[in-house]
């Protein structure tokens, strides 16, 4: 009943509409336009160079100008004018020098240029039957790093949306970032099933723990996300590339390289403008990696992924003993130059001498 | 035909990379950046712009100090990732620009400023520079 009760209001109500178009367009508020005089700086003309219009090059004038701390606590787009009586969305990062990076701009400009899609880019048909230990040792390496693309994902998330729009380069960065994560685990993931094997053990967790849960603050989370943990995925990835066993890990291991090293890029810039406001700051990521490297060392003793990584090192399990292992090796004293190599870059020295021991055994022996 | 290395030869290659839309994709793209290749005592210094290779010359020693980074190799060593990639249609996994740095004791790239994010150029733009130096495979090389 209410049904055609409803039907019959709608039918009279269109019949009218259509009857009478002076009668409906008489229902639209006479225009006031007041809204077009309001802009902080009109008369903008930004013009492309010659590598088009990028992202920073809309810093000029008022829309340039980056303040130490952002105290809008809206969504304002910076350079808006802000609109009275919004209610605070309560953005938790509002200094400069706890998120910001020079590099953000030209950074997120070279993640959106320089994609790939492993659905297609990828060339999968290289990818050939392997001895099965091989292939279940390649799968277990997979796995774990799917696990730890999944930690960069749920870790920039986290911290993201707590960031002001006033450093809306460095949001944006780390939009590519998180999407960067998206594909990386994409491509380890399909690797991983398209050759007869599957996914394999789940890693220990616990520097993704300590990086998830890591609550002082987004500097806090890249030390553990970037300096450490991206350090050692980057070390592993070109061992990784150098070991491919087809074309298709090859281009893999590659392309999640190029991403890896972007995000390092960020960390690493952001670390440094960071403690270059706040020496303090110094003495926080040293206590930090303090505690971070005990984790670090309990996960480097598992002998999962050291025994998948020999093997895929040595192209299979007669080798790996010996020169899987040998290479191994090599790879951890890699990851520990270049960690130590990136502290030292900080301001921030490691001792040996307070480093627990499974890390110490590769510094030794650089 | 152009022999390696010379002016020529790497003229050669920027023609075949810029004239390839494959080279552009999968991981390729936009790449701005100056590298220098020190090829035992000869340098060469390479122009990236958006998608080209825009430029090659030979320069001097001092001309390392301005680069982003530059690869530094013996000319045997070089003459043995050119002829693998030749031989091969590509880099071969122990020539890959990667394999390189990781088993050279000091690295393959490296910079005289020491400026990490120049430096780091290198990696993020790395399948570009293989892609560039894959693309060598398609010209004729005399040594």
């Amino acid at each position: 009943m209410a049904k055609a009760r409803a039907k019959t209001k709608a039918k009279t109500k269109a019949k009218t509409a259509s009857d009478s178009p002076v009668a409906g367009a008489a229902q639209v508020p006479e225009p006031g336009y007041k809204w077009m005089n309001r802009s902080n700086q009109w008369d903008t003309r930004v013009k492309p160079g010659k590598h088009g219009l990028r992202l920073g090059d809309l810093n000029v004038g008022i829309y340039g100008e980056i303040p130490e701390q952002w105290q809008d606590q809206t969504r304002n787009p910076r350079g808006a004018i802000a609109r009275k009586g919004v209610p605070p969305l309560g953005y938790a990062i509002r200094d400069k020098a706890d998120v910001w990076a020079d590099s953000s701009a030209d950074l997120y400009e070279e993640a959106i240029q320089r994609k790939w899609a492993p659905a297609t880019d990828v060339p999968w048909e290289t990818v050939k039957p392997l001895a099965e230990p091989l292939e279940r040792a390649i799968c277990q390496v997979l796995t774990e790093l799917c696990q730890y693309a999944n930690c960069d994902i749920e870790t920039i998330s986290q911290w993201q949306h707590q960031m002001a729009y006033g450093y809306h380069e460095v949001k944006q960065y780390l939009a590519t970032a998180t999407f960067d994560a998206a594909r990386m685990h994409e491509a380890f993931r399909k690797r991983a099933l398209c050759n007869g094997g599957g996914l394999g053990l789940e890693g220990p967790g616990e520097v993704n723990r300590m990086i998830l849960e890591s609550r002082g603050g987004w500097s806090e989370a890249v030390t553990y996300l970037l300096l450490m943990r991206g350090t050692f995925t980057m070390t592993l990835l070109r061992y990784l590339e150098k070991h491919a066993q087809n074309a298709a890990e090859q281009s893999i291991y590659a392309s999640a390289l190029q991403a890896k090293a972007r995000h390092m890029t960020y960390g690493l810039e952001h670390l440094h403008y960071s403690i270059a406001h706040d020496e303090e700051r110094k003495m926080v990521l040293a206590t930090l990696l303090f505690i971070g490297e005990r984790i670090w060392a309990r996960e480097m003793t598992d002998h999962v992924l050291r025994e998948a990584l020999c093997i895929v090192f040595a192209g299979g399990l007669e080798r790996a003993p010996n020169a899987g292992y040998a290479e191994f090796r090599q790879m951890q004293r890699d990851f520990m130059r270049d960690y130590m190599s990136s502290c030292d870059w900080l301001g921030v020295q490691r001792d040996p001498a307070m480093m627990p021991e499974p890390m110490v055994e590769f510094v030794e022996a650089t | 035909m152009a022999k390696f290395p010379s002016k020529g030869w790497f003229d050669a290659v920027r023609k075949v990379f810029n004239g390839d839309e494959a080279y552009q994709g999968a991981g390729g793209g936009q790449c701005n950046c100056v590298s220098g290749m020190k090829i035992g005592s000869k340098i060469f210094i390479l122009t990236f712009e958006g998608l080209e290779c825009s430029e090659a010359q030979e320069g001097k020693d001092t001309d390392l100090e301005d680069v982003d980074f530059y690869l530094d190799m013996s000319l045997d060593d070089w003459r043995a990732m050119v002829k693998n990639i030749a031989e091969n249609g590509g880099a071969t996994l122990d020539y890959t620009l990667n394999t390189l740095d990781l088993d050279r004791e000091e690295g393959l790239s490296t910079s005289r400023h020491g400026d990490q994010y120049r430096e780091d150029l290198f990696f993020r733009y790395n399948q570009t520079f293989q892609f560039f130096f894959d693309a060598s495979a398609r010209i004729k090389t005399t040594y």
